[in-house]
């Protein structure tokens, strides 16, 4: 096969795309669950996580080089700054284009399309205020091999990318399952109308399901400018794959959108090596198809209440 | 030119434009306007709005700062005419592309065109141009077939790709003595083509190339791509084992994947043309990576000389951000339509102004402009550089490094 | 609202007041509109954008346009009742004459007379604009209106169809690197290109409109990225991303007449022209037809109209190939006026806009779509000839994108809306119905 030769190290790098998508992807799935919609303006909660972390970091490094525990330290502080970036603007989102639509019950093409609208005005203001070129984000920490497994060479910028994946990833899930917020959040994607007869506040759930999903969201603009630099338009492509790979583990789910993710990045990579680099999204969106066809439920369903 | 001239030069050149504003308000109303001179616009057609729009801002205020420059007396003397800027968006698209030509050509005042800036957007305007007789000089639209269409108006400040990729391949073949190469394309037309020239000529010298088209990332071209696909290609690369690998395409994308390859840890050379010829690329790879990797053009650079230092200062406090792609060029091909313009006189028209620049000889910041009859740039020797402790220097023509 | 202070009970009393949270959002969105109208940041001054819009004496003239609309906004709802009096008065012959057939058809021949004179006396940046930026986006708008106005389905790749035409012209007519059997004139390459682009719709439209509309949504996006990404790759057909250069225009030689559209736009407007006018008539039938009746009930209903015989899947693929065959044709249109097609152009965010052509303009109404999208492609070649309030081209998709959302806050139902349509976001908007098949079997949102 075309991909064996190079199999572990395509693991490895589809596994770092692959946990970006799965923490975009969760914003995608909780919105999904709650609401039934597809959060189109999520591309651009990934992008102000981007920048909000590129403005905070590159206060706080400036021209230094750090190591040990400062690169722990301002990786936490990018991680928590993107975080907040993209909870904000998820946020005000909500606010602005979801819930005037939503108190008037209107029809779910107009809560997409003033999620289309919101996008566009997002990301081109942001070209417009800070700058249309793409901006380096200083680096916490040097890069380069760190170990190999299985004859793969893992850098250290993987190894960032999958603990603080990992760990909000887990955070999340927990979260959902376990506390109140999460109750709320799985009433409401039950059942809307039976959770707010219990007394559950059905907009401050649909909030916080919003900055739940843009911290994650802010986290992974985060993670991804790290290595890739920021740039307005850097949302788009990004949260497209990410929401096929919500899509393929089940929309609505959030181990679903964990699983979608990994699957996605690794088979893409391992789908370069058997076509062109150009013919990845072709492969990513030819999965798609496939999955819809076969099992338009995705790989572990739908329901959020039901599998979280 | 420093400040002071800058600060006095910039209310004088206003002040002027004003005059001559009138003058030709008084022209119009049936006065005879003494002493004042004719006004004539240099547009410029390229991506203002839109994914590209940097690309063209990049550009449009090159050439505004030409032209604010040639009012002031700065960069030309005595010129016979006072000069307007006119910007046409045309998004880089080849659908929006003839509106904003018609709107340029039918401003009468226009002689001269900078631009289209992309080479789709030319396919589709200089009909429109040709018709109306109008010169066009394009900072950047590389596409070889631009020249082959008889448009005797087209004229290209950039040498076309089938200049620069023989060159390189000679280079890598014969100087570095290598016999695989890995060559990779971002896509566009002009890294395209670019790479298909290279491969012509390697494999004529006996080299094997493996290739890989890897479209540019979201981050460098908006909406026309893949995310971090630089992680599966770079491990393609390394397990070939080629010792060079040759990067058609521009340095955002260039040095994503020169990280990308250095922390898998490739050891062999990497190359790569004019579009990743800039400052950009060292401080985005960073220095450790950037260091060693080739890069060619098919002009000088005068990157450390003096008149560059001013132009990159005077740039950024006109646009607001620093010179990036294409500027140089821009400002370059502003400039040569003026010297053309002051060869012909007071009275210029645009017929007369193509024949000129047919002829024109301007020494500018990236090389000496001169054109051949179909357009492209004459003399297309293409120099190398190289990236050493972080900042890029010349090595020379490639005809003569490789002796 | 987490942000209710505990204290002050008129401070409480103000922030729960309709009126003052009204008057709140008026402001807001008049300093909004100076930050998007003000001047711009850069990445080493971030702030300097906001600060140059908000601390600046213009602000005032925001706030107070922001108070202004507000005054606006309370007078009209004090006084409903009479200000929906005055309108009716206003409106009230155009609604009793605009039913009779006669009449309207009285106002379309004037309308047509409009479009046939009025081009000839402009300058040639209009006409160009008239056809490269308005004609063509008119008939890609009718058809889209189709899919997502007529059928309710949400078609995100539409501009793929438009590829596909634009190469099938550029193949029958010998532009493309590989040669088709006989060359034809673009005429007779009009069906052929048309047939193309509809069966593309029909076998992209066959498997994947059993999905749910969400689903739809997210196969057509990625549709529409793999029809540019094959275009662009592959090199030895299409003409890669160089694009296919020397699609020849449109000409005539028959019995003894020769005549070429040639270059100018005029003569392309009239022949575009005719053809919106002929797809508009079979619109408007198809609209009153069998058809159309199935495609409101699936659009309404998708439940009800299977379960009363309607053949759901069958309609649906039927509108998502019309749509797909129009967008074919505006494409094989565009590709021989501007003799060039590439795939840079193909972009999502094209299919996007045509999207919000459709919804400017009113989904599901033929006039709507049709005004929509002269009147959206218009601004902004106007507001380049004539820049108001320091517009910049730049910035053109930020003002687009704030319409798209105060469009959907305060009139979803479009500028021109099909009385249809309106009745359905109404009816909707009370939990009744759906008024887009994109819902499937969930019901309303919560």
């Amino acid at each position: 096969m075309c991909f064996t030769q190079n199999f572990w190290n395509l693991v490895v790098s589809g596994l770092a795309d692959g946990f970006l998508y799965a923490l975009i992807a969760i914003g995608y799935t909780l919105v999904y669950g709650v609401l039934q919609l597809i959060n189109f303006a999520h591309s651009e909660v990934f992008m102000s996580g981007g920048f909000a972390s590129y403005f905070i970091l590159n206060a706080a490094i400036g021209t230094s080089q750090p190591h040990g525990i400062g690169s722990l330290a301002f990786l936490a502080l990018g991680t928590v700054g993107g975080g907040l970036g993209g909870a904000l603007v998820a946020f005000l989102l909500e606010r602005v284009a979801y819930r005037p639509l939503r108190r008037r019950n209107a029809p779910r093409l107009a809560f997409l399309i003033s999620a289309i609208g919101a996008s566009y005005f997002i990301y081109n203001i942001a070209g417009k205020e800070f700058g249309r070129n793409a901006l380096e984000i200083p680096s916490p920490f040097t890069n380069g091999p760190v170990f190999s497994i299985f004859g793969a060479t893992v850098q250290t910028y993987y190894v960032v990318i999958a603990v603080s994946a990992v760990i909000m990833l887990v955070l999340v899930d927990r979260v959902v399952a376990m506390t109140r917020l999460g109750k709320g959040i799985r009433a409401v994607a039950q059942d809307a109308e039976t959770a707010s007869l219990m007394g559950v506040n059905i907009d401050r759930v649909i909030s916080q399901t919003f900055i739940i999903g843009g911290i994650l969201g802010g986290a992974a603009g985060f993670l991804f400018g790290l290595n890739a630099g920021v740039v307005y338009t850097m949302g788009f492509t990004p949260a497209l794959k990410a929401f096929t790979a919500a899509v393929l583990g089940g929309i609505g789910n959030i181990r679903g959108a964990m699983i979608g993710g990994l699957l996605l990045g690794i088979v893409e990579n391992l789908g370069v090596a058997c076509t062109q680099a150009s013919w990845r999204d072709v492969v990513a969106f030819g999965i798609l198809v496939l999955v819809l066809l076969v099992r338009p439920t995705g790989i572990l369903g739908e329901q959020l209440g039901r599998a979280a | 030119m420093n400040r002071i001239t800058l600060r006095l030069g910039a209310p004088i050149a206003a002040a002027a434009m004003a005059l001559a504003g009138v003058g030709t308000a008084q022209a119009a109303s049936g006065s005879v306007a003494r002493a004042s001179k004719p006004t004539y616009t240099i547009a410029y057609e390229g991506p203002l709005s839109g994914g590209n729009a940097q690309l063209g801002l990049n550009m449009k205020f090159a050439v505004q700062l030409a032209i604010n420059q040639a009012n002031s007396g700065t960069t030309f003397k005595k010129l016979p005419f006072k000069l307007k800027f006119l910007a046409e968006d045309d998004q880089g698209s080849a659908t929006q592309s003839p509106a904003a030509a018609q709107a340029v050509i039918n401003n009468s005042s226009v002689v001269a065109v900078v631009g289209p800036a992309f080479s789709g957007a030319t396919k589709a305007a200089e009909p429109l141009y040709h018709a109306a007789n109008l010169p066009t000089v394009s900072p950047s639209a590389t596409a070889p077939a631009l020249a082959t269409q008889g448009w005797n108006n087209f004229f290209r400040v950039v040498a076309d790709d089938n200049a620069q990729g023989p060159g390189d391949a000679t280079y890598v073949v014969k100087k570095l003595g290598a016999k695989k190469i890995y060559t990779v394309d971002d896509a566009s037309a002009y890294a395209v083509g670019l790479v298909q020239a290279f491969a012509k000529k390697a494999q004529q010298l006996g080299a094997t190339v493996t290739h890989q088209e890897a479209p540019g990332t979201t981050q460098c071209q908006a909406g026309t791509g893949n995310v971090q696909q630089y992680g599966a290609l770079a491990t393609e690369i390394k397990s070939s084992g080629a010792p060079v690998t040759f990067y058609a395409g521009y340095y955002c994308d260039f040095a994503l994947l020169a990280k990308a390859l250095r922390a898998d840890g490739y050891n062999g050379r990497l190359m790569s043309d004019d579009g990743s010829l800039d400052p950009h690329y060292v401080s985005e790879a960073g220095a450790s990576v950037a260091n060693g990797t080739l890069l060619s053009c098919a002009c000088t650079n005068l990157g450390s000389s003096k008149t560059d230092t001013t132009f990159s200062s005077q740039f950024k406090k006109l646009a607001g951000f620093a010179v990036g792609t294409y500027s140089a060029e821009a400002y370059d091909a502003t400039n040569t339509i003026i010297k053309a313009m002051a060869k012909v006189g007071s009275n210029v028209k645009r017929s007369a102004l193509v024949t000129a620049l047919h002829k024109v000889v301007y020494t500018g910041l990236t090389k000496t402009v001169h054109f051949q009859p179909n357009g492209n740039i004459a003399g297309s020797t293409v120099y190398l550089y190289q990236v050493k402790n972080g900042s890029i220097v010349e090595l020379g023509p490639v005809s003569k490094l490789v002796g | 609202m987490t942000a209710a202070p505990r204290r002050g009970s008129a401070l409480r009393r103000l922030w729960t007041s309709e009126d003052a949270r009204r008057g709140f959002a008026c402001v807001v969105g008049g300093l909004v509109l100076a930050v998007m109208t003000g001047p711009e940041g850069s990445s080493t001054a971030p702030t300097s954008g906001f600060t140059g819009s908000l601390f600046h004496a213009r602000v005032i003239g925001f706030i107070v346009f922001g108070l202004v609309l507000w005054g606006l906004i309370t007078v009209r709802r004090r006084y409903a009742t009479q200000v929906r009096a005055f309108s009716d008065k206003v409106t009230a012959a155009p609604r009793r004459l605009l039913p009779d057939k006669r009449v309207r058809a009285v106002v379309y021949l004037a309308v047509l007379a409009f479009a046939i004179a009025y081009p000839a006396t402009l300058n040639s940046f209009w006409q160009e604009v008239l056809v490269d930026q308005i004609g063509v986006y008119v008939l890609l708008a009718i058809g889209l209106n189709v899919v997502v106005g007529y059928a309710g389905l949400l078609d995100l790749g539409y501009i793929a169809f438009f590829a596909i035409g634009a190469y099938s012209a550029a193949y029958w007519t010998g532009a493309l690197p590989i040669h088709p059997p006989f060359h034809l004139n673009p005429f007779y390459a009009i069906p052929l290109a048309i047939i193309a682009a509809m069966l593309a719709g029909v076998v992209l439209g066959a498997p994947t409109l059993r999905l749910r509309g969400d689903y739809l949504a997210i196969v057509t996006l990625g549709f529409g990225e793999i029809i540019q990404i094959v275009a662009t790759n592959l090199q030895g057909v299409t003409g890669g991303a160089q694009g296919v250069i020397g699609i020849p225009h449109f000409s005539i030689h028959l019995l003894g007449i020769h005549y070429d559209w040639g270059i100018n736009s005029l003569p392309y407007y009239y022949l575009l022209l005719g053809f919106v006018v002929l797809v508009l008539f079979g619109f408007h039938f198809l609209e009153n037809s069998r058809v159309g009746r199935a495609w409101v009930a699936i659009r309404e209903d998708e439940v009800a109209a299977e379960s009363s015989g309607i053949n759901v899947l069958k309609y649906k693929v039927m509108a998502f190939a019309i749509g797909a065959s129009t967008s074919g044709f505006a494409g094989m249109l565009e590709a021989s006026k501007i003799s060039f097609v590439e795939p840079a152009d193909l972009t999502v965010q094209l299919s996007i806009l045509i999207l919000v052509l459709v919804i400017f303009g009113g989904m599901g109404s033929l006039p709507g779509a049709v005004v929509g999208a002269a009147v959206l492609q218009w601004l902004p070649q106007y507001l380049r000839v004539h820049p108001l309030l320091g517009f910049q081209q730049q910035d053109i998709y930020i003002y687009l994108g704030a319409l798209l959302v105060v469009m959907m806050i305060f009139r979803p139902e479009g500028i021109i809306p099909s009385r249809r349509r309106k009745r359905e976001i109404g009816l909707a908007e009370h939990g009744v119905g759906h008024a887009d098949a994109l819902s499937g079997q969930s019901g309303p949102v919560a």
